[in-house]
């Protein structure tokens, strides 16, 4: 479905990331770990194109795209396929959840109020905020923020959401509801690409994990295989270690 | 007895100006420096090329250079290269211009102070910049701009005593009139202080009550 090829991203001259390739297949559920400063965020935001990569090639559906050259018209028809969940979950905080779900149906595609209404309630539903649609950011926990910002993002019906560790900046007890959701959104088949810290996670809810390391993907396998049969052992220390602290 | 009953006579003369020019004059120049400002501060948060620039070049000299001045160059100086306005219109030029260099830079700040992430989500959520900047910038950033503006708007009440000196026929310049045909300067000046300071009290009611509308309204 998304296949990129070579994406190579430089801020000043740090090279953060070093010649990627990476394929994601419908409904798969792709983990991306490794340490902080690796790249990860940075891949999501090229594929995004919240950051304009140096090189790279998009293959999206059955468009080509050279990702350092993509114009506005191209990278428009390619948000409008993908949704984007933030570690900071960045709500707008003049508006309602139910208003923070709609507003891309409403403004960007024109959609007819009552009817955008209609959908926002609906998955504002989903992710268990029946009971929110006219609350403020600022009045909700993070982990009610970070759901209305999931609802938000399956509000144009995507093909595929990127999460940058959707889980990262809450509170302990806040998250498992929001893992919580998101393994619904893969029991019901939605393609994710997912940054996490959360091993577990990883474990029992991707199909797929990816370790990257200083711009690099240093391994990629199937779940089961990737912690169970993991050859790279600075990657097996990685997981020791990140799971030592869980405990 | 005379003296009440000069304030008496001229309270109403001097207060009339006031409604019928005085605010008007305020309300227009005002309106028309929001415009202004918001735009010259859009250009310069978008980061457009050559318009950023003259946008920094208008405010620079406009801040730099006295309001006085810029009534008297307008006024008195433009129509030796033919371009000869009425003293409302010029006023109105001049004070409209001069504030909005000046709320540009607050609505600038106000912009820049609501969080980078929102403008990213926006894009994500498939809106293009102006409408980001309509539906979730610019809400936000008038809420942080608001008092800064409103103190502005209030200041600006005062400043258009400065348009008497292009014959515009507001508060003060009627009020000089009185006081040349009565010669009670200081009774005279003092009840067209406290004219104004009514117009300034009011104002600051108001900002009061709306900031805490705004507050109220989704608090931030
Ligand atoms: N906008 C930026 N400007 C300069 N350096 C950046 C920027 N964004 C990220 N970096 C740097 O790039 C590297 C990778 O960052 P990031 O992609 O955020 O890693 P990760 O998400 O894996 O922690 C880090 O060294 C970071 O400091
Ligand atoms: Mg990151």
């Amino acid at each position: 479905m998304i296949e990129v090829k070579g994406i190579r991203k430089k801020f000043g001259d740090l090279e953060v990331l070093k010649g990627l390739d990476l394929t994601v297949n419908k409904g798969d559920v792709i983990a991306i770990l490794g340490p902080s400063g690796s790249g990860k965020t940075t891949l999501l935001r090229c594929m995004n194109f919240l950051e304009r990569a140096d090189e790279g090639t998009m293959y999206f559906d059955s468009d080509v795209v050279d990702m350092h050259k993509a114009d506005k018209k191209t990278i428009h028809n390619i948000r409008n396929k993908t949704a984007f969940v933030f570690q900071s979950f960045n709500l707008f905080t003049n508006k309602t959840a139910l208003e923070n779900v709609t507003i891309g149906l409403t403004v960007a595609r024109k959609m007819d109020k009552h009817k955008a209404e209609e959908i926002g309630k609906k998955l504002l539903d989903k992710v268990g905020l029946s009971d929110k649609y006219n609350s403020y950011p600022s009045q909700l926990s993070g982990g009610q923020q970070q759901r209305v910002g999931i609802a938000r993002a399956l509000a144009a019906d995507p093909e595929i959401i990127y999460f940058d560790e959707p889980t990262s900046a809450l509170d302990p007890e806040l998250i498992g509801e929001v893992l919580k959701v998101i393994k619904e959104l893969a029991d019901d088949g939605m393609t994710m690409l997912v940054v996490t810290h959360e091993m577990n996670f990883a474990k029992n809810v991707s199909n797929r994990v990816i370790f990257m390391e200083e711009g690099k993907i240093i391994s990629s396998s199937g779940t089961k295989e990737f912690f169970e049969e993991q050859k790279n052992e600075r990657v097996r220390n990685f997981i020791k270690n990140i799971l030592k602290k869980g405990e | 007895m005379k003296i009440l009953s000069l304030i008496a006579d001229s309270f109403f003369k001097i207060l009339i100006p006031g409604i019928k020019v005085t605010i008007p004059l305020t309300v227009i120049s005002f309106s028309l420096a929001m415009v202004i400002g918001t735009i010259t501060a859009l250009v310069q948060f978008a980061d457009i090329k050559y318009l950023k620039q003259l946008a920094r070049f208008y405010i620079w000299v406009i801040r730099g250079t006295p309001l006085l001045i810029q009534l008297f160059v307008v006024f008195y100086g433009l129509p030796s290269i033919g371009v000869v306005m009425n003293p409302f219109p010029a006023a109105i030029l001049v004070f409209s211009i001069n504030e909005g260099a000046y709320s540009a830079e607050t609505i600038r700040g106000a912009l820049e102070s609501v969080p980078k992430g929102q403008i990213e989500a926006g894009y994500c959520c498939g809106l293009n910049f102006l409408q980001i900047m309509w539906h979730i910038v610019l809400p936000q950033a008038f809420k942080v701009a608001f008092p800064s503006l409103a103190n502005a708007l209030i200041a600006m009440v005062k400043d258009t005593s400065l348009a008497a000196n292009i014959t515009v026929m507001e508060m003060f310049m009627v009020t000089q009139q009185i006081v040349a045909r009565t010669y009670q300067a200081l009774v005279l000046y003092l009840e067209l202080a406290f004219i104004y300071l009514m117009f300034s009290t009011v104002l600051t009611k108001l900002q009061t009550y709306c900031e805490k509308k705004l507050s109220a309204k989704g608090a931030r």
